[in-house]
């Protein structure tokens, strides 16, 4: 027998951790100022990327009058290909600790990302956050890719999740006996998670037709009602209904995406507030629970950033 | 179309670019739906066999661009291109064995595509200079002042069917009418460039993940559900998009055939007839002996 043969193969591969470098973003803009917003105004882009201050876990969505600005700082690489993989490699959860600059030192954790070109929002302490300037060195400890919790049925894929951080967030995996939650009439477990809300596909925006490891989905919501009824804050975990984002985010009857609210709103048709995707699965095996008033995500004085 | 214009007004420019050859990396494979890795043409270059009014799904492709896909080598002048050039603009070939061939534009997609016969498109290849004869952007329908149009060559919306009706409203016609669950990546870019792809078109894959949209054929004239398209692309309830396909079979997930952008508006403005022959096949399926004489590109 050879040693390949001997490997038991119930036991999941060992995680690996990579520590990637970041520098802070500092805002781009083309040759205009402009942007056209949904309505055809043009208004000039504020927030969108770069160190966004007096923005937190908790602040709704809309909050500002902002373009998708993400309560921390942005985390780029020069090189893009570099910055790709910052951004596929990073997940939720990962700690980050600054390298240079007057905040160097200080601790962080990633909060999620933003696709296309690829950034990582990190959250930072306050008092850190505001002695941090773009083009400081920041190291990202980056894990989860590749991970699969024990219990997670087999239907569910989980993504962009440090291990260290599922106690902080309301899911709940199913146990080794019968548990709480239990699937459909299949005898299924299923997983459990607390969200704001369930949207419905159609309002899924910029990041459809994308990979899900590498980008947010944005959500086309409207603002919150005067009495904050329909209201999404950062941090929050939201779930997609007939959404799959195994191989790029898209379409699939039956499916449930559950991510976390990682930036503002927009006003540029097609964007919204952004989620990255954390967990996929059918819907008999993996079951939001939509509380609008008293849903948490992931806070600030868990992940002990005050 | 019966419907007032400003056409007299738009300006006509001449416009060059390149077939640009498709695109790959070392690492070949694309995923689909279900996980399947695959690497499959359709994308760049010159697609044979696949014309305006065939079926645009059904293809052993991923992205399928019908005919030739053109851009300009400076970047500058690409943005251009793709922006300005507008849907039955007419495209003539000036270099290689095609040269004098006419064909024209079915739409964008981060190329422009455009359509040519058969047996002008065997003899086209990547580096064959075209020119093409920009002319639409600015186009406004006075007498619907809610009504965005773009991306439309003021001869093909001349040939269109409908028009204005006594109650006030422009009656377009189209062959497909695409719910709000389709749109998919695109969403969120300009409505200038690139289309709009549509999720539910993967032929042959599974019932869950269909629309019902695997019927839908290459040039067909659609109306895209709660789809505001007047400044970008997003999803608002009650307002409408208009669109061509100009692309067919994607096998990559989120994807699928895709729309150019041509009109959009609150969907009250509009009346819809649902007419299976609302096709550019109809107006200007490429005729290269009678391209001067055709209702797209007369002035």
């Amino acid at each position: 027998m050879t040693p390949a043969d001997s490997r038991d193969h119930t036991v999941p591969p060992r995680l690996v951790t990579v520590n990637l470098l970041g520098a802070v973003e500092h805002p781009a803009l083309d040759g205009s100022p402009y942007r056209i917003d949904r309505n055809g105004r043009p208004y000039v882009p504020t927030g969108d990327g770069g160190i966004v201050l007096g923005l937190e876990l908790g602040d709704s969505a809309f909050a500002l009058d902002a373009d998708h600005a993400a309560p921390g700082a942005c985390l780029v690489h020069a090189d893009p290909a570099a910055r790709q993989a910052l951004a596929a490699y990073a997940c939720v959860g990962n700690e980050v600790r600054v390298r240079t600059g007057e905040a160097a030192g200080a601790r962080g954790v990633v909060l999620g990302k933003r696709g296309e070109e690829g950034r990582v929002v990190a959250g930072f302490a306050a008092a850190d956050l505001a002695r941090m300037r773009p083009g400081d060195e920041v190291s990202v400890r980056a894990r989860g890719q590749g991970w699969r919790p024990p219990g997670l049925p087999p239907e569910v894929a989980v993504m962009n999740l440090d291990p260290g951080i599922l106690p902080l967030l309301p899911i709940g995996l199913p146990g080794p006996g019968p548990g709480p939650e239990t699937g459909s009439g299949t005898g299924t477990a299923a997983v459990a998670v607390g969200v704001r809300v369930t949207v419905p596909s159609r309002v899924a925006g910029n990041g459809i037709g994308r990979p899900a490891a590498a980008w947010d989905l944005d959500l086309q919501l409207p603002p919150p009602g005067p009495d904050g009824a329909g209201d999404v804050a950062l941090g929050d975990l939201v779930a997609v209904s007939d959404l799959d984002v195994r191989y790029n985010m898209g379409y699939r009857r039956g499916w449930i995406t559950v991510g976390i609210v990682v930036h503002g709103a927009s006003p540029l048709p097609g964007h919204g507030p952004g989620i990255t995707p954390l967990l996929t699965g059918p819907a008999a095996a993996l079951r939001p629970h939509p509380d609008a008033a008293g849903h948490a995500g992931l806070t600030a004085a868990a992940l002990q950033l005050q | 179309m019966k419907v007032a214009t400003n056409a007299a007004r738009l300006v006509r420019q001449v416009l060059t670019g390149e077939v640009w050859p498709p695109l790959a990396d070392r690492h070949a494979y694309r995923v689909g739906p279900d996980g399947q890795p695959f690497l499959l043409p359709g994308m760049g270059g010159v697609t044979l066999d696949v014309h305006c009014g065939d079926p645009a799904t059904g293809y052993a492709s991923d992205h399928l661009e019908p005919g030739a896909s053109i851009r300009h080598r400076d970047p500058g002048a690409n943005m251009a291109l793709q922006f300005l050039t507008c849907v039955g603009n007419q495209v003539r070939v000036v270099s290689g064995p095609a040269a004098g061939a006419t064909g024209h534009v079915i739409g964008q997609h981060a190329y422009v595509l455009a359509d040519f016969t058969g047996p002008a498109a065997a003899e086209l290849t990547t580096g064959d200079a075209v020119t093409v004869l920009a002319a639409g952007q600015g186009l406004v329908l006075p007498e619907h002042p809610q009504v965005v149009v773009k991306n439309c060559d003021p001869g093909l919306l001349a040939a269109m069917p409908g028009g204005t009706r006594p109650d006030g409203r422009l009656e377009v016609h189209v062959a497909a009418r695409v719910p709000a669950e389709a749109i998919g990546a695109g969403a969120g870019m300009a409505s200038e460039y690139a289309n709009t792809d549509l999720m539910g078109a993967y032929a042959g894959l599974g019932a869950d993940l269909s629309l019902g949209l695997e019927g839908l054929r290459i040039g067909d004239l659609v109306a895209l559900a709660d789809a505001d398209h007047r400044y970008g692309r997003g999803y608002r309830p009650d307002y409408l998009t208009i669109g061509v396909i100009s692309t067919g079979q994607c096998m990559m997930f989120g994807h699928g055939p895709g729309p150019s952008t041509l009109m959009s508006g609150p969907a009250s403005a509009f009346y819809l007839v649902d007419d299976g022959d609302a096709n550019l096949a109809r107006w200007l399926h490429p005729q290269p002996a009678q391209s001067a004489q055709d209702p797209a590109v007369a002035p």
